[in-house]
């Protein structure tokens, strides 16, 4: 409370500045019309519960998708899809992070020379411009060079969270401790051994306690990457909707909650591991 | 510095020191996982398009040249307005909703031990169920059931975004250092007076960031939202790529760099002067 009041006047500034953009953005957003009803109408939330009613096969004369073991079956193909392209988006994403984390940490490039601050400046650029783009709009970019398909939706995935782990891994790389890398120093270690025995062994289980925690948010994206890179859940999801096959649509959602599920538990015994 | 590190951390302190000795085994699972989704690739095809590589060529010599015209310039800026403007209103929802679900399913407020984890297991319950689905996801479902309107966009990022920022907060209520909130019982503060005047105040820092944090990802969320037919820099990017126009691409692109660059800096200085 005391920083507050001594900082009064940048606070001030800052409630004002989210007031005038919460109040703007509403009246931006509500300005904006839209095709279908409005929120609070009835008619919209009795085409809601319809789609609800649809998604429970109210609508279908045959038996729902989700009551069949052969649906079943494919979900999970599609789930196994999923899975393995964000195992691997995650795997790539991490490689490119560790290749170049060294050269965005200002204690191990940057320290008093133009040459070192201007590379550690030009790496946190790739950083922030890789992790400034989400990741369906890399697969956009991405299915114009890559076939689509699941290593295509990996590497989107992989571009934009390899610039959040090396954002990640450069504020670990900054925070550990001198005194080991030193003493390796003194001992005439070169600097590939500096890294590899003084700064890897410290970063390392907090990195990879990061990668477990993205990859639970890359599972969740994986499905909305499958959209555009036409694999997985999210390309069946799609298809599902347009041909208005509701119960398709709710077997692959319950698949999807479960498969999130599966990876949230799978990652915190990891980080178990890991620590 | 490492304010995103920093908000972060209690998620996996937790876990530490409690298993040592056990990172072989990781490291083996790890790299296993790696190599069967290596096997998971199918490219009849090929990997790489007949004329993947010109197009690659193309669009990394359109970074360089952006469409800067003045009148190109004028719509991208008004599409970063309307993305901004979505992910605002969306973390307002988010933060309204998500803020009184953090402190429920905290349990800082409740007595009585069946209550208490009644309460904390139903809140989190419901903050678990908003959070696992994509926004995007959610935005899908709210198209479909709802229609195209503004208040789907809104909805899809505030309903999954709460379900985040109620999770952290409840974490970081309950992870307040114990001392400080000892005196305050002893000197017959309420469980309320508790939460207002110690446990807020210790989390405010963290949680503040990872909000701002957040909202970032709100932004990005906005952007890609407008492919649903909202408008904004998302929309603005996939027809210049309709178009192949790379030059019109990078522009939206760069507005969105700016966009999470400021957001980014606003929320360090914040968190910078909370915690001096």
């Amino acid at each position: 409370m005391i920083s507050l009041i001594r900082h009064r006047p940048f606070m001030f500034s800052t409630v004002l500045l989210l007031f005038v953009l919460v109040i703007g953005s509403w009246a931006r957003v509500l300005g904006q019309g839209g095709t279908g009803p409005g929120l609070f109408t009835v008619e919209a939330w009795q085409r809601a519960g319809d789609f609800v009613a649809d998604l429970a096969g109210s609508g279908e004369s045959g038996s729902p998708a989700f009551a069949s073991w052969d649906a079943w079956r494919e979900a999970l193909r599609l789930a196994s899809d999923t899975l393995a392209m964000s195992v691997l988006a995650a795997g790539l994403a991490a490689i490119g992070a560790l290749l170049t984390v060294a050269f965005a940490a200002s204690n191990l490039v940057g320290r008093g020379s133009v040459l070192g601050s201007a590379l550690v400046g030009f790496t946190r650029g790739v950083y922030v411009l890789t992790r400034s783009v989400p990741e369906l709009v890399w697969a956009l970019i991405v299915v114009f060079v890559f076939s689509p398909g699941i290593l295509a939706g990996a590497i989107a995935l992989a571009i934009h969270n390899f610039g959040v782990l090396g954002r990640l891994g450069a504020e670990i790389v900054e925070d550990i401790d001198p005194a080991p890398v030193d003493a390796l120093r003194t001992s005439g270690a070169g600097r590939v051994q500096l890294l590899l025995y003084g700064v890897l062994p410290q970063v390392l289980p907090q990195f990879v306690t990061f990668l477990l925690y993205r990859w639970e948010v890359i599972i969740r994206t994986s499905v909305v990457v499958g959209l555009v890179a036409a694999s997985g859940l999210g390309y069946q999801l799609n298809l599902d909707l347009a041909f208005f096959r509701y119960t398709d649509v709710a077997l692959l959602l319950i698949v999807y909650v479960l498969l999130v599920w599966f990876a949230d538990i799978l990652s915190i015994g990891l980080r178990k591991l890991a620590r | 510095m490492g304010s995103l590190n920093a908000a972060l951390e209690p998620v996996s302190a937790r876990w530490r020191n409690r298993f040592p000795g056990s990172r072989a085994q990781l490291t083996l699972l790890l790299l296993a996982a790696f190599t069967w989704s290596f096997f998971s690739i199918e490219s009849p095809g090929g990997i790489i398009h007949t004329g993947g590589v010109d197009a690659l060529t193309e669009i990394a010599g359109a970074f360089v040249t952006p469409d800067l015209t003045p009148g190109y310039l004028g719509m991208v800026i008004g599409d970063a307005w309307t993305t901004l403007s979505f992910a605002v209103a969306g973390m307002t929802v988010a933060v309204l909703l998500g803020v009184p679900m953090g402190v429920l399913a905290s349990g800082v407020l409740q007595s009585g031990r069946f209550r208490r984890l009644g309460v904390m297991a139903g809140a989190r319950g419901v903050l678990a169920v908003l959070r696992a689905v994509h926004e995007i996801v959610w935005a899908i479902l709210f198209v479909a059931a709802f229609g195209l309107s503004p208040a789907a966009g809104v909805l899809a990022i505030g309903i999954p975004y709460a379900g985040i920022i109620g999770r952290i907060l409840a974490e970081r209520l309950q992870d307040a250092p114990p001392e400080p909130l000892a005196s305050l019982r002893a000197s017959g503060a309420s469980a309320f007076e508790v939460l207002a005047y110690g446990r807020i105040p210790a989390s405010a820092a963290d949680v503040i960031s990872y909000a701002f944090y957040r909202f970032e990802c709100a932004v990005r969320a906005a952007a890609v939202l407008s492919f649903v037919g909202l408008g904004g820099l998302g929309l603005r990017i996939s027809t210049a790529l309709d178009d192949l126009a790379f030059e019109r691409m990078w522009t939206p692109v760069f507005a969105l760099v700016v966009l999470v660059v400021g957001i980014d800096l606003w929320s360090s200085q914040i968190r910078r002067r909370l915690l001096r």
